[in-house]
């Protein structure tokens, strides 16, 4: 039988502003890829962005829009698919930001990347469901999969255009506004696709090792105050880089 | 022909001799000798190059808006460098009032170059203050308007606007990718410009409205506009070279400043 899912409103605003301050995280460091000028200094930008992007943007967004769902049952995650999950969130995003990292903008450039950053969302988001362990069945509505996609894709492809093509104060805020929606408009879309469905009270293997929402919590916070330290310390340097250019 | 220590520093060393040295080869020159050193600063190249003396501006100009340059000092040694500072060296002349007399006939110099080359000296010397006080800079360009030979002053005005331009696209419009010159001048250009005067865009044609540097019937300060505008959007839209053309000007009685940019 179906079960109905309610949500925390105040989580699930608190995972649109960590997916926002994720993304403008991300996008300050990503917009500098192209004044790289060895290999090194690339992949360090590029690193950072993703893992800023997959990491904060993404995967935290994520674990703390599953902590404001309730579906009136214990669940706790599969810990190899939840490390996988943020693997690929991580590797996707640095991926589609090296693709439109480089200085001269193309649209097929755009398309690529926004595909590669929308298809990492999903993937994330799938496979972070995939980790879920409980006594019930998750069944998707394949229409809602694929819009959920699709908003990923065309949403992550206006946030990289903005961020790379705009200049001044909304080049990263209008981006990293547009870059939450397009995270948090794919996961509450998949949300609304997934059914949950009793089984009877059959517990999965592995059900009591899983990572419960404390553990998911400290991480998160863990992660979330890494990008706040992050964007300070990229405040500060370009503070100070800005004031060192002569003319 | 003539040889300089140029002085520069970067926020880091990594392929610094290579892409200035290019940058100097690029010009006519040649690099004589090196030294690479860094400190907290970041990391400063002093080089000794020799090439033609025609070429110097263009050297200071390419080193002066180098994206890896953050400053960068250059001076003259040898004996070639007494005939250039002479050169460069010019007489201050007073503040002209509006007159109905024509304006003064510029005799042809000695040196065809030198009707173009720009008084390095002065402009090098009131670009700190431009920096320190911008926007608000046309004190010091009409301070350097009224300051320099009128035979150099355009060309002082614009590598004045070059470099302050240049200057103001590393430190606010960088990061990003590089643009199309309709989008460079849409997203650089007129938010920068419309900092320092009234403006009105349309296309690669911008219209500066009330310019303090040209005052009907006296002088013209447009080519500071010019250069300006080269110096910001040159960076943006590369490997092409940003030019500006003079349409018209208050100070020959036209309603407003008109350039018109290409590349």
């Amino acid at each position: 039988m179906p079960m109905h899912v309610s949500y925390n409103w105040l989580l699930v605003l608190l995972s649109y502003a960590v997916s926002v301050l994720g993304s403008f995280t991300s996008l300050q460091l990503a917009v500098a890829i192209p004044l790289a000028t060895t290999p090194r200094q690339r992949t360090a930008a590029v690193a950072m962005a993703g893992g800023a992007m997959g990491l904060g943007a993404i995967w935290a967004m994520h674990f703390i829009a599953m902590l404001a769902c309730d579906s009136g049952m214990h669940v706790t995650y599969a810990p190899s698919l939840t490390a996988l999950s943020a693997v690929v969130a991580f590797a996707a995003c640095s991926a589609g930001l090296m693709l439109v990292g480089d200085a001269l903008f193309s649209w097929l450039r755009l398309l690529a990347a926004g595909s590669c950053m929308g298809l990492g969302v999903g993937a994330m988001h799938y496979l972070g469901m995939a980790a879920m362990m409980m006594p019930a069945v998750i069944s998707y509505n394949a229409g809602l999969v694929v819009a959920s996609l699709v908003i990923a894709i065309v949403a992550s492809m206006a946030a990289l255009w903005l961020a790379f093509n705009l200049r001044g104060p909304w080049q990263m805020v209008a981006s990293a506004l547009v870059m939450g929606f397009a995270v948090c408009g794919m996961h509450y879309t998949g949300m609304t696709a997934a059914t949950f469905t009793d089984n009877g009270g059959q517990l999965p293997d592995g059900y009591a090792d899983g990572l419960r929402g404390d553990n998911l919590g400290l991480t998160v916070f863990g992660i979330v105050g890494t990008l706040l330290v992050l964007m300070l310390v990229l405040h500060y340097w370009r503070q100070r880089y800005r004031s060192s250019i002569s003319i | 022909m003539v040889e300089l220590e140029v002085q520069v520093l970067s926020d880091r060393r990594e392929g610094l001799l290579a892409e200035l040295g290019r940058a100097v080869v690029a010009n006519g020159f040649s690099l004589i000798r090196q030294r690479l050193t860094q400190d907290s600063h970041g990391a400063w190249l002093t080089m000794i190059v020799r090439g033609p003396s025609e070429q110097r501006f263009a050297l200071e100009e390419t080193l002066g808006t180098h994206n890896r340059v953050l400053s960068f000092e250059a001076s003259l040694s040898g004996e070639d460098a007494v005939a250039t500072a002479v050169f460069a060296k010019s007489t201050p002349v007073a503040v002209h009032a509006p007159s109905p007399e024509p304006p003064p006939i510029i005799e042809p110099s000695a040196t065809p170059s030198a009707a173009v080359m720009p008084d390095i000296e002065r402009v090098e010397h009131i670009l700190p203050k431009l920096a320190q006080d911008y926007p608000s800079i046309y004190p010091w360009l009409v301070s350097l308007e009224n300051s320099v030979d009128d035979a150099v002053r355009e060309s002082s005005l614009m590598l004045a606007g070059r470099r302050t331009g240049a200057w103001v696209y590393k430190r606010d419009y960088a990061l990003g990718a590089k643009l199309g010159l309709s989008d460079a001048i849409k997203r650089i250009g007129v938010p920068a410009l419309r900092q320092l005067a009234d403006i009105e865009q349309q296309g690669v044609h911008v219209h500066i409205l009330n310019s303090p540097l040209c005052t009907p019937g006296v002088q013209s300060g447009c080519k500071f506009y010019g250069g300006y505008l080269e110096g910001l959007l040159g960076a943006s839209v590369t490997p092409k070279k940003v030019f500006v053309r003079h349409l018209s000007c208050r100070s020959t009685g036209a309603p407003h400043c008109s350039l018109e940019i290409s590349h």
